[in-house]
């Protein structure tokens, strides 16, 4: 019948490995803004949407977000501290993803 | 002998067109979601997942014997498989594949051609030749565990992801970064779909020469069969099969940046932990669970389970219909040469019907998600009120 134990092993795996990898990137981009990030996607206040806004109302919506990014409470020094924990998180990520292309090509681990 | 050789060429024909369907069903399953949240245009996406899913087929070494995977008792003591089953077998999953597309469902394509092979080989063997044991714990348990599985880990990650990018003062949270990050996730699923899936045909054809004698028996896929696998998955899967993108990207949820990112994460980590583990899931089902679990773990957005029951009917059909599908061709097969031309000529018929009905309303890449941009414009700015200016 079913190999339960094997079936555990996958669940656990794919869970700490799917939301390891989500939380290290959700970290990075949040380290990201900490540092003053505009954001680059056109919608400041719609960063979560399909990006059906004119260009006009991007452009007004990205000012406004530069605005917001200017008052930024922190000294460069820690925005500088905060933007490198974004690229270490980014990083991280990057491993993950050879990682999993090492996974998928046998030639890696099996030869 | 004649007869065996026409066998064969149609075996490879179908075995290749086959192939094709799967790439072209399969696409959906890695880049349905970035092309919903407008991460990739769709015709990127496309091309990106039949780059991906070429060099994929080329990658890995894993050949026939995973096909039979034990269902048919085969060799010492069990049947032969004859070259006129394995082309039963391929016409029910074909045209179980075709009408799944024109439906929109994400259905497995393994299960089409497991369940194409099962019932030509009852037909051609009787139940005996069955272990239905085995179909029970490799084909129809994993069904249901996979969704599930997926779901959970895409619901965590979803979860994890608005909580830690979540800001309360109106600045800019960096969720459309999210974006960027979808393209590699979704490539990996894509690479991953090109290891596995251009394996299947390879197996079938290879399954074919060793039946009837013309390569010896253990010996991996030939490199021409390498190369034509891949490259028919590949124009499949550029071919897009837009129908079941359009399901899984706008169908069960409206999936935004986040989600995508984690709802793929989700289905890369799934399916390279359970093809390294040793517990197949099938991709298809991995990725619509991820999709369904992600829309559960973002405040705010909702779950169309009427879409959601429509595709699980079509996975418990998938093996029962497949299966008739390739014992009524089994079965005409049986008449000899008539038999198989006839299986080729009603076989093309129905593909070329259902394309034909196909065309009446056409899903594509310049309509596959502009309803729900339009949907999501309106709705957008009704939830979203200008956001408050911060005084400072």
């Amino acid at each position: 019948m079913i190999d339960w134990a094997a079936f555990l092993i996958v669940f656990a795996t794919s869970l700490i490995g799917a939301t390891a990898i989500v939380s290290l990137y959700s970290l990075g981009l949040r380290l990201l803004t900490t540092a003053g990030r505009v954001p680059v996607v056109a919608p400041a206040e719609f960063t979560d949407a399909i990006t059906v806004i004119t260009p006009e109302e991007a452009a007004k919506a990205a000012k406004r977000a530069a605005k917001a990014a200017r008052k930024n409470p922190l000294t460069p020094a820690q925005q500088n501290l905060a933007r490198a924990g974004a690229y270490v998180c980014f990083a991280l990520c990057a491993g993950a993803v050879l990682f999993g292309i090492y996974l998928i090509v046998p030639f890696f681990h099996q030869g | 002998m004649e007869l065996v050789t026409l066998t064969v060429v149609l075996v490879i024909a179908l075995a290749l067109f086959f192939d094709f369907t799967n790439g072209f069903h399969d696409t959906a399953n890695a880049m349905a979601t970035p092309i919903a949240t407008g991460a990739l245009k769709p015709k990127t996406a496309v091309l990106l997942a039949a780059i991906l899913n070429l060099v994929g087929a080329f990658l890995s070494t894993e050949v026939a014997k995973t096909i039979s995977g034990g269902l048919i008792r085969e060799g010492e003591g069990g049947i032969r498989i004859g070259p006129e089953l394995i082309f039963a077998g391929l016409i029910g999953a074909i045209v179980w594949n075709m009408l799944t597309w024109l439906l929109g469902l994400p259905s497995s394509s393994s299960h089409a051609l497991f369940g194409g092979l099962i019932g030509a080989a009852i037909v051609g063997a009787g139940f005996g030749s069955i272990d239905f044991g085995v179909v029970l714990s490799k084909v129809i348990l994993p069904a249901l565990i996979a969704p599930v599985t997926a779901g959970v880990v895409a619901y965590s990650a979803t979860k994890l992801a608005y909580r830690i990018t979540r800001r309360y003062d109106g600045k800019p949270d960096g969720r459309d970064g999210f974006r960027y990050a979808q393209i590699f996730s979704s490539s990996l699923v894509a690479l991953a779909h090109g290891t596995n899936d251009a394996q299947k045909t390879m197996g079938v054809i290879t399954l074919t020469f060793i039946a009837v004698g013309v390569q010896a028996v253990g010996t991996g896929p030939e490199l021409w069969v390498i190369v034509v696998c891949a490259l028919a998955i590949a124009l499949g899967t550029y071919m897009g099969g837009w129908r079941i993108i359009k399901t899984i990207g706008t169908g069960l949820t409206d999936v935004k940046p986040a989600q995508g990112f984690a709802a793929e994460t989700s289905t890369a980590a799934t399916i390279l932990a359970s093809s390294h583990l040793g517990f197949a899931l099938s991709t298809t089902q991995v990725a619509s669970g991820s999709v369904i679990g992600s829309g559960l773990g973002r405040r705010g957005s909702k779950v169309r389970w009427g879409t959601a029951g429509r595709i699980a009917l079509g996975w418990l059909m998938t093996l029962p219909a497949a299966g008739i599908v390739g014992a009524l061709a089994a079965a005409v097969a049986h008449l000899g040469l008539v038999g198989i031309i006839i299986d080729a000529v009603v076989g093309v018929g129905v593909i070329l019907t259902i394309f034909l009905i196909s065309r009446r309303n056409q899903v594509d890449h310049s309509n596959v998600v502009s309803e729900v941009a339009d949907s999501g414009r309106a709705v957008k700015i009704k939830r979203n009120p200008k956001p408050k200016k911060v005084k400072k």
